[in-house]
């Protein structure tokens, strides 16, 4: 699916090991993907198994050994955006030729110090950075997911998104623009008066 | 820089164009960097006080996403439940 291999022929063992072996690995950053997307435990876990599934149905279209990770996360990404977001109400779809203006313009770079600072972070020793995470749009969320917790490559990244490699490098940067813009807001709140400077 | 007159930016792309501060910035912290280019950078930080405040910052921020927002384990009654459906499919 990922690496448009050619469909592979497995025994019922080879299939079984495949599974074992290359895919239940991943169920904790399955999981944590899942629950990142919908925000909701149980819809996390049926998301997280409908991809297993998928994965299992399809699993001649997997080629041994290749990046397993990077094929199960395009699959739950591709179940939440078919099963799950049609049914949630999430009407603020981004508009991306803004952003790529944006990440392209010369003002970017003259706002490149944030306005917040490491020893603020240091506070955020609770839910913070979570509930920020979890505020961003799902779009932006994602790519910070893929990025930052699962340290996937940017090529990695361009397969699971089916986007172009330049579009998921503006939105990252604007992703983390926007996880700072709440970050700092936390630290105001934290009582770091002069967060913004 | 000194560091610009004495070697070539190894960030400048195949088309010519000269990386802004930002795009290096960003190259690094998504570990999408040679080595040539992490040293470059490292250098550059020397004498870039906003490149080495936001380097700093956004390190930060990433490691403090990877301690607080995963490492929490699938409930372990998931792989059981995947497992049945797919012996299940199967007969």
């Amino acid at each position: 699916m990922i690496e448009e291999s050619p469909r592979q022929h497995y025994t019922d063992r080879e299939k079984e090991e495949i599974f074992n072996k290359e895919f239940l690995p991943h169920i904790n950053s399955m999981y944590n993907f899942g629950y990142r997307l919908t925000l909701d435990r149980d819809d996390a876990k049926d998301l997280v198994q409908d991809t297993y599934l998928k994965a299992y149905r399809f699993i001649e279209s997997f080629q041994k050994g290749t990046n397993a990770k990077a094929w199960l996360f395009r699959i739950l990404k591709n179940s939440f955006i078919n099963d799950y977001r049609k049914k949630s109400k999430e009407p603020n779809k981004v508009d991306y030729q803004e952003v790529e203006t944006y990440y392209n313009s010369e003002e970017v770079d003259r706002q490149i110090t944030p306005d917040l600072r490491v020893e603020a972070l240091k506070d955020m020793i609770g839910d913070e950075i979570s509930n920020a995470l979890n505020a961003l749009d799902v779009d932006f969320r994602t790519v910070i997911i893929l990025c930052d917790l699962e340290g996937f490559k940017y090529e990695e990244m361009a397969k699971i998104l089916d986007i172009p490699i330049g579009t998921v490098r503006s939105r990252l940067h604007r992703a983390r623009q926007l996880l700072k813009e709440k970050l700092s807001d936390y630290a105001k709140s934290m009582g770091y008066k002069n967060a913004d400077v | 820089m000194s560091q610009s007159s004495s070697s070539p930016n190894p960030f400048i792309s195949a088309s010519g164009a000269k990386p802004t501060c930002m795009q290096m910035l960003q190259f690094m912290l998504d570990n999408e960097v040679t080595s040539e280019q992490k040293e470059y950078f490292k250098n550059h930080m020397d004498g870039c006080m906003p490149c080495f405040k936001t380097y700093q910052l956004d390190m930060a921020i990433k490691e403090l996403l990877k301690n607080k927002c995963c490492g929490g384990d699938a409930p372990s009654e998931l792989v059981d439940q995947i497992r049945s459906q797919i012996a299940q499919k199967i007969s």
